[in-house]
């Protein structure tokens, strides 16, 4: 039981977490580097709302609308000549995430910082006791899916961004301000990663650098899972829970690396991943 | 994905028509190697200090600023720092005035090597007196022997690294293993255990040594599982640890941040085993809240040792940090001592010469908070230890206490 | 047909005083690095070892990013290796002659085997360029964590320290990490200067003219993988003996970022740059990091974006070009790096063991080709004699260009048999399919971008004539035929002009000139006349005339121009909506009904658009 819920708990944490870089690279095309510094954001968000001695609930909004609000000014200053240069824009997004580290390494000095959970303590489930905290990871992440879900099918904005996604230069044509969806787009990934960041920083810490191992397996995941938001639930079930099995039977180290060998493998034989056609 | 098939054509032009101007191209490139040099200049030109009657000592310290001993550091500079301007007040080392630098050795190999590059070679200090992991410690041992200058080693490890330039006023595991699985099976009747550790040199070399000791009880070891120094994710080992059935479990990761995010997800796991950190400090400990409570840890160094000197150490400290004073802790107290014992072996050798330092560090005896040391024994010390458990409020409170425990046979070929 | 052209000998003064800048700089270098481990600081001494060492690392990732576009992370991953093979060896093994010799060969033997599987990987036909580059992302990531599993006998996060290794001294290890890196230095800028540099830069600007061009991209960008990745273990080893410490850190992925850094900054495709800029980035990192630590990362974070978004040739090139203007020494564009060629005629290659005279030339056979349920192609069956110039026609989406891909490449049909010279293509590749006669022009102008037309002509005689791995030759043999197109277009008086630098219909021309130096015998020509000016029409189509008739080439021609189409076809297949509507001579098709009402509106032949 314990290893299903370990499972679960490891694909909802993943999914929080490559769902902003899924969408940016979802409309945008281009993989953003960047992600892994704005999880640390919403991390250092965390923190900061730890000090100023609010409730830690409160790190959830706090770190979204941080996360959001950096979101939006890169994409202003940086992003805009990347467009048609994928592999460039990988590089310039990497850059950013450094000097991002750096600048917060200025404010909270390079130690590593721990931060006040939210909800702490074990529940009892089916017999055995599992950490709350983890638990609330599934609601939590089935609540994002269902926001975005809901944004993407429900709202303009949703049917916009589907267009944009679709064939931007026809969306352009028909009177869409893609600059616009652009801009929303990229500030809501980036607010989800601060999100994401917040949310896995109570069970561990946060230091400057603790968005780069979670980079890489988002980036993984989402190279997968193609664009579709159900693809990407299916993945993160896939990968995590390949992650979490080879850790347990094996060696956790080993385990690190599983989402990475193993998706590499898949584009291998199946280039769209786990996407629909 | 075919070369020629949706958003990934690639027509990768190095002729990338530049969205600056060849001027702001210049004006821009001018000003970051502007930048550049300005950073440079500024480091050379910084204040040489202005040749005195007597060059000062300076004693170098390097530490893990970054990475897991991070949560540490700074009570360790602190220990350093207080020592220092004791000796200075005291008119210094044979006259003249000591000064520290420090370095971040990012708690690891590669950050230690640049740590002790820059400290023994750019800025050539008399001595290095170190806290740091066994992995920036072995990193820097050839270090050392290159440039040969004392190097005394102040953090718990392991145990067996031997090295004509190197004195540990620490304590190894055959000074505390014993008495925590003593405690536990006695007073505690466990009979399996689980070890969980840092997977580097003193995880693996300090649960090595519990097994066997374990085993020589007659008792049994029921899991051994192993995360990187820099590893948050106990999860997977966790429910290993609630599968295995043990009766006590007993960790040695990396001082610092492994002890945390452990403790914080056990306790989040619900898991309530009597549960021994050897390798947690209590500064460490206090940080953890009320995740801390009930853990058993053993040390050579508590805030709560009742002995007028330990009072002294405390009360100095107070007075000179203020409210910014860190708790000393097993890991900074032994800094303070070494630095000490330092100004002791150069005064009694009566030159900075590596050499007679070196004899006369194993020949001074040091009166410090943690009583009288004398890294005598195979240039390891004798230690009075105790054995404790965390309260609620983070301090430790003291179980036992042993006196004099030897550190055993460390370095045969070094006499 | 005579063609004379006046061979242009390259001046040897005006090569002597090129040259003397370089050498003599070179020469003053070696000195330099010589002298100074006895005149510089310790701290220096030590500091600049690893930054040479770093720096051969880092022409490795030039070569491999800068020259041939392939984005790449992983050559940390070989340092590491070598490093590792290194201390794995002298810590359970001992250290002596014999056990440094066996780990040298593990280092390099090792990594050109993963190097090998790394590429098998990344560089597959049909894999992106991003795919490639998640690869060598991945491939540091995977051994560093290797490492960290190894438990004690890798030493996981503490890494190796104390073994024992060379005892020299720390003047020594200068001189020979200094020797090394010259020696490296030296042989990549004699690689990218030769004629096989140049396809290096091919494959940067187009991969897939590359592999219609008969290269086969893949096992170049095998080959360079494997011959990097040699070279970047080689560094690591000299690391671990000099250092004689290794941590996982060495193979991990920040370090390979850190690579890429020094590079962009350095300058990308310069291979001087990186170097410099390695070794000076390096070093200040070395000073400053203790003093001022974030803020120089920053500093230098900010330099990344900025040069990436922004300057991506970097900042030294920025800098020299700034110089040299100042300095009045002219601007030095990509012509200047040309040297003069001359031309001559080669000797003709017939498809060896292929039948080219009687037989068919080209059969496509009950050819399908299916778009998930588009179906475009349906039942296409003809067959084309060499000598014959078939002409394609047929209204927009008939499926022209889609018969053309699947005759070019064998993976493009759904179903059917396509035969060149009575050799059944199969599944391969289009470098396979020129192997065996065909080769395909492009609808646009589908050129290398930065290199030269004379470099262009070179690369195209890739597969007759593998270029020098040393030289660049002062004397390109072509082709009958393509030398006909270049003195008639006048290209050969442009032969020192970058491709981007042509106007449009000369880049037509330069194309049709590559794929014929070739020397195919199917050629296939998608719109040879889109966009040119009548009289570059009719010159075009004079020397396909021409070739047809004293070249024995069939030629298959893709057209929307009928009157072009009229004058010089012998035979016309009309498409429509995937289907072979009527296949017949050029009086046939031209006084056909049918053909009428396809192009209804369209213009009929012999009226004037």
């Amino acid at each position: 039981m314990t290893l299903v819920l370990d499972i679960l708990t490891t694909a909802a944490i993943l999914y929080g977490v490559s769902a902003g870089l899924l969408i940016v690279f979802g409309v945008m095309k281009i993989i953003n580097f960047a992600h892994g510094a704005f999880l640390t954001v919403g991390g250092y968000a965390a923190l900061l709302v730890t000090n100023l001695g609010w409730n830690p609930w409160w790190s959830l909004p706090v770190a979204f609308a941080i996360g959001g609000f950096l979101g939006a000014l890169v994409e202003r200053l940086v992003m805009k000549p990347l467009y048609q240069r994928p592999l460039d824009a990988i590089l310039a997004t990497w850059g950013l995430a450094i000097v991002m580290g750096q600048c917060i390494t200025l404010v909270f000095d390079r130690g590593v910082q721990f931060v006040q959970s939210p909800l702490s303590g074990a529940f009892d489930f089916a017999g055995a006791s599992y950490s709350s905290y983890r638990l609330l990871m599934i609601p939590l992440s089935l609540a994002v899916v269902g926001v975005l879900g809901w944004m993407m099918n429900g709202s303009r904005l949703g049917l916009v961004t589907r267009a944009v996604i679709m064939n931007e230069d026809l969306a352009r044509g028909l009177g869409i301000n893609t600059s616009l969806v652009r801009l929303a787009t990229f500030s809501l990934g980036a607010g989800l990663a601060g999100l994401a960041g917040s949310l896995i920083t109570p069970l561990s810490s946060v230091d400057p650098n603790m968005g780069v191992p979670w980079l890489v397996n988002a980036f993984m995941i989402v190279m997968v899972s193609g664009v579709s938001l159900v693809s990407l639930g299916i993945a993160c079930l896939v990968l995590g829970g390949a992650q979490v099995l080879v850790s347990t039977w094996a060696n956790p180290i080993l385990g690190g690396l599983t989402i990475v060998v193993l998706a590499a493998l898949i584009l291998r034989v199946r280039p769209e991943g786990f996407a629909r056609g | 994905m075919r070369q020629d098939e949706g958003f990934f054509v690639f027509d990768f032009q190095i002729s990338i028509v530049s969205p600056m101007r060849k001027s702001t191209q210049l004006f821009t490139a001018t000003s970051i190697l502007a930048a550049f040099t300005f950073a440079s200049v500024s480091l050379l030109a910084s204040p040489i200090a202005a040749a005195q009657q007597m060059p000062p000592v300076v004693i170098g310290t390097a530490v893990g600023l970054s990475g897991a001993n991070s949560v540490v550091a700074p009570s360790v500079v602190q220990a350093t720092q207080l020592a220092i301007d004791e000796i200075n007040a005291a008119g210094g080392i044979l006259g003249r005035k000591v000064v520290l630098e420090v370095a971040d050795d990012g708690s690891g190999a590669a950050g230690a090597q640049k740590a002790y590059d820059s400290l023994l070679f750019q800025k050539k200090v008399d001595a290095v007196i170190s806290m740091e992991t066994s992995a920036a410690r072995n990193a820097a041992l050839p270090i050392v022997t290159r440039a040969k200058k004392p190097f005394i080693y102040t953090s718990f490890y392991e145990g067996r690294s031997c090295n004509k330039h190197l004195f540990i006023n620490a304590w190894v595991p055959e000074q505390q293993v014993a008495s925590v699985v003593d405690y536990f099976s006695t007073k505690l009747n466990t009979k399996s255990y689980f070890l969980i550790g840092s997977d580097y040199a003193f995880g693996r070399g300090m649960l090595e040594f519990t097994r066997k000791y374990i085993a020589s009880k007659g008792h049994k070891v029921v899991g051994e599982e192993y995360l990187p120094i820099d590893g948050s994710d106990w999860t997977a080992i966790i429910s290993k640890l609630k599968a295995s059935g043990a009766d006590a479990l007993i960790s040695s990761t990396s001082g610092g941040a492994p002890n945390v995010t452990l403790t914080k997800q056990l306790r989040a796991a619900g898991v309530s085993l009597p549960f021994g950190n050897l390798a947690v400090d209590e500064g460490t400990a206090k940080s953890m809240g009320s995740d801390a409570k009930g853990v058993y840890t053993a040390g050579s160094y508590y805030t709560s040792i009742g002995t007028p000197r330990n009072k002294k150490f405390l009360s100095a400290m107070s007075k000179r940090f203020g409210p910014d004073m860190k708790t000393p802790n097993d890991l900074s107290t032994p800094q303070y001592e070494a630095v000490w014992a330092y100004k002791l072996a150069v005064e009694k050798a009566g030159t900075l010469e590596t050499d007679k330092v070196l004899k006369a560090l194993g020949e001074v005896s040091v009166n410090g908070p943690r009583g009288e040391i004398k890294m005598d024994q195979q240039h390891h010390a004798a230690l009075t230890m105790y054995i404790g458990q965390v309260q609620a409020d983070g301090s430790v409170k003291i179980l036992e206490t042993f006196q004099n425990v030897a550190p055993g046979a460390q370095c045969p070929q070094l006499k | 047909m005579n063609i004379s052209t006046q061979p242009v000998v390259a001046n040897p003064a005006v090569t002597r005083r090129r040259l003397a800048l370089p050498v003599g700089l070179a020469a003053a270098g070696i000195v330099l690095l010589f002298i100074a481990p006895d005149v510089l600081p310790t701290y220096l001494v030590n500091t600049l070892i690893r930054a040479f060492l770093y720096a051969a690392v880092a022409i490795t990732v030039d070569i491999l990013w800068g020259y041939t576009g392939i984005l790449t992370f992983g050559q940390s991953a070989f340092f590491g290796f070598g490093a590792y093979a290194a201390a794995l060896t002298f810590t359970h093994v001992g250290f002596g002659p014999g056990t440094a010799l066996m780990a040298f060969g593990i280092a390099i033997a090792g990594a050109m085997l993963v190097a090998l599987v790394v590429g098998w990987f990344a560089f597959h036909p049909g894999a992106s360029a991003l795919y490639g580059s998640v690869i060598t992302l991945v491939l540091p990531i995977v051994v560093s964590q290797l490492l960290y599993s190894g438990g004690s006998f890798t030493g996981s996060s503490s890494g190796l320290a104390g073994f024992e290794s060379f005892d020299l001294s720390l003047e020594a290890w200068f001189r020979i990490t200094a020797g090394f890196l010259l020696v490296i230095t030296a042989g990549a800028w004699v690689f990218v200067r030769s004629d096989a540099g140049r396809i290096l830069e091919a494959i940067r600007d187009n991969e897939q003219r590359c592999a219609y061009l008969g290269i086969n991209v893949s096992r170049v960008k095998i080959l360079l993988m494997v011959a990097c990745g040699a070279v970047a273990s080689c560094a690591g080893f000299l690391f671990a003996c000099v250092q004689m410490v290794v941590a996982p850190e060495y193979a991990g992925f920040a370090f390979g970022t850190e690579l890429l850094m020094w590079v962009a900054l350095g300058g990308r495709g310069t291979l001087l740059g990186p170097v410099i800029g390695t070794v000076l980035l390096d070093s200040s990192t070395s000073y400053l990091s203790g003093s001022l630590p974030f803020l120089w990362k920053l500093l230098s974070g900010v330099a990344f974006v900025i040069v990436i978004v922004a300057m991506p040739q970097g900042l030294l090139p920025a800098l020299l070009n700034a110089v040299r203007r100042w300095c009045r020494l002219g601007t030095r564009g990509s012509a200047s790096r040309a040297k003069e060629v001359a031309l001559r005629v080669a000797e003709p290659r017939p498809l060896a063991g292929l039948a080219s005279v009687g037989r068919f030339a080209l059969s496509v056979e009950d050819v399908h080709k299916r778009f998930g349920s588009l179906q475009v192609l349906r039942g296409i069956d003809f067959k084309v004699r060499p000598n014959e110039l078939l002409s394609l026609i047929g209204p927009n989406g008939a499926g022209k260009t889609t018969l053309m891909k699947c005759i070019a490449d064998g993976a493009e049909r759904t179903s059917g048999t396509i035969r060149l010279n009575d050799h059944d293509i199969l599944r391969s590749p289009p470098a396979t399919c020129v192997a065996l006669g065909a080769g395909r022009k492009f609808q646009n102008a589908n050129v290398f971008e930065s290199l030269t037309v004379a470099q262009a002509m070179r690369v195209s005689r890739t597969r007759l004539e593998p270029p020098s791995l040393l030289r660049r030759a002062s004397v390109l043999a072509l082709p009958d035929a393509a030398l006909e197109v270049l003195r008639a277009t006048g290209l050969e008086r442009q032969l020192d002009v970058a491709s981007r630098d042509l106007s449009h219909g000369m880049k037509q021309a330069l194309e049709l000139a590559m794929v014929l130096a070739l020397e195919p015998n199917v050629l296939l020509l998608d719109e040879p006349t889109a966009g040119l000016t009548k009289a570059e029409r009719t010159q075009i189509g004079a020397i396909l005339l021409d070739l047809t008739r004293n070249y024995a080439l069939c030629v298959l021609l893709v057209e929307h121009d009928l009157d072009f189409v009229h004058e010089i076809s012998s035979r016309i297949i009309v498409l429509h909506q995937g289907q072979i509507v009527l296949d017949g001579s050029v009086e046939e098709v031209v006084n056909s009904e049918l053909v009428r009402e396809v192009y209804a509106g369209a213009g009929a032949p012999g009226e004037h658009a």
